[in-house]
């Protein structure tokens, strides 16, 4: 049974799908949330569906740096440090390559990826964490790892929090936080139905054609995230977890 | 932009090699026209008017011409 009673975690891109799923499932699981997301009224729909505890939340924009680093210390100085940190905060665009800009991937990046790193250093500021376990979870994507048209913005952000993840998983071993990276294949969330709406039927069921177990569910990834957020994953860090229902095993 | 100049410049940037494309060839014939092309006219059309459609939306299309209608024919200069 994973257990996260006692652990403060600070989930980003909490109003909606595998952020959502996690903040639920965490709470299920005894964890004390802090959330942050920019739609406050999607927030507190989130807030409405945890099991009751002394969850905090926060509407602001991941990458407003000055505003998550002083609600980060409020909090650390009113209910203590933190023991994970999930980064489901995430912006997809699928555009080729002559349209992908120097202003696209900065957008990209900032939210996918710039957040994800600058969290992560507060996070990992003495007195921010839990000394004797914190985890720090990355949602990347399958297409971090595989190619696909009109996705290089996307696809090599998603591919930065791999490398990312497994330098910071080395410089902080003996500081007793772990690292890690979770790589969804498609799952239903607002982002995806929204992707779904922009192309064809016949693109759309090619992507669903590439999971030989279906289109997953974020309840799925919240699982494999909670774990990883546990004391069950101990000895895991700098690793990444693929789960996709087979699309990466074609 | 007038139409004609719109045409010229969209195949540039969808880089269709076809030059005896008028506004009547229906989009499905031009050689190269495929997912990427219908991405490539879509962040040409958002660069150039601003207007974010999607592929969805090209699945109706015929030549040139709708892909005008589609966008606006007032959003044209007069050739």
């Amino acid at each position: 049974m994973i257990d996260l009673r006692n652990k403060r975690i600070l989930v980003t891109g909490a109003s909606s799908g595998i952020g959502r799923e996690v903040s639920i499932l965490a709470s299920n699981l005894g964890a004390e949330l802090v959330m942050i997301a920019r739609n406050t009224q999607r927030l507190q729909e989130t807030y409405d569906r945890l099991k009751k505890n002394n969850h905090e939340l926060i509407s602001c924009d991941v990458t407003d740096y000055l505003k998550v680093n002083d609600y980060i210390k409020t909090s650390v100085n009113q209910s203590g440090p933190f023991s994970g940190f999930v980064h489901c905060a995430g912006i997809d665009k699928t555009l080729p390559l002559k349209a992908s800009t120097n202003k696209t991937f900065k957008e990209v990046f900032e939210t996918n990826v710039f957040s994800a790193f600058e969290i992560s250093r507060i996070i990992c500021q003495k007195g921010n964490y839990n000394p004797f376990h914190t985890s720090i979870v990355f949602i990347s994507s399958v297409l971090g790892l595989k190619g696909q048209i009109g996705r290089i913005v996307y696809s090599s952000s998603k591919s930065a929090l791999l490398a990312g993840s497994k330098a910071l998983a080395l410089e902080y071993a003996t500081k007793g936080i772990r690292s890690n990276c979770v790589l969804p294949g498609v799952v239903k969330t607002e982002m995806i139905s929204k992707l779904f709406n922009n192309i064809t039927e016949e693109a759309k069921n090619s992507i669903i054609y590439k999971h030989p177990l279906g289109i997953g569910s974020p309840s799925d990834v919240a699982s494999l995230v909670c774990y990883l957020l546990s004391d069950k994953a101990r000895w895991i860090t700098g690793a990444d977890y693929v789960i996709d229902g087979g699309y990466n095993a074609k | 932009m007038n139409k004609n100049e719109f045409l010229n410049e969209i195949a540039i940037y969808c880089e269709f090699e076809d030059s005896s494309m008028t506004l009547e060839t229906i989009l499905k014939t031009i050689d190269g026209y495929d997912s990427l092309s219908v991405m490539s006219m879509i962040a040409f059309i958002d660069e150039n008017f601003g207007l974010k459609f999607s592929a969805k939306q090209f699945q109706n299309l015929t030549d040139f011409n709708s892909l005008i209608d589609l966008i606006g024919k007032e959003k044209f200069d007069n050739d």
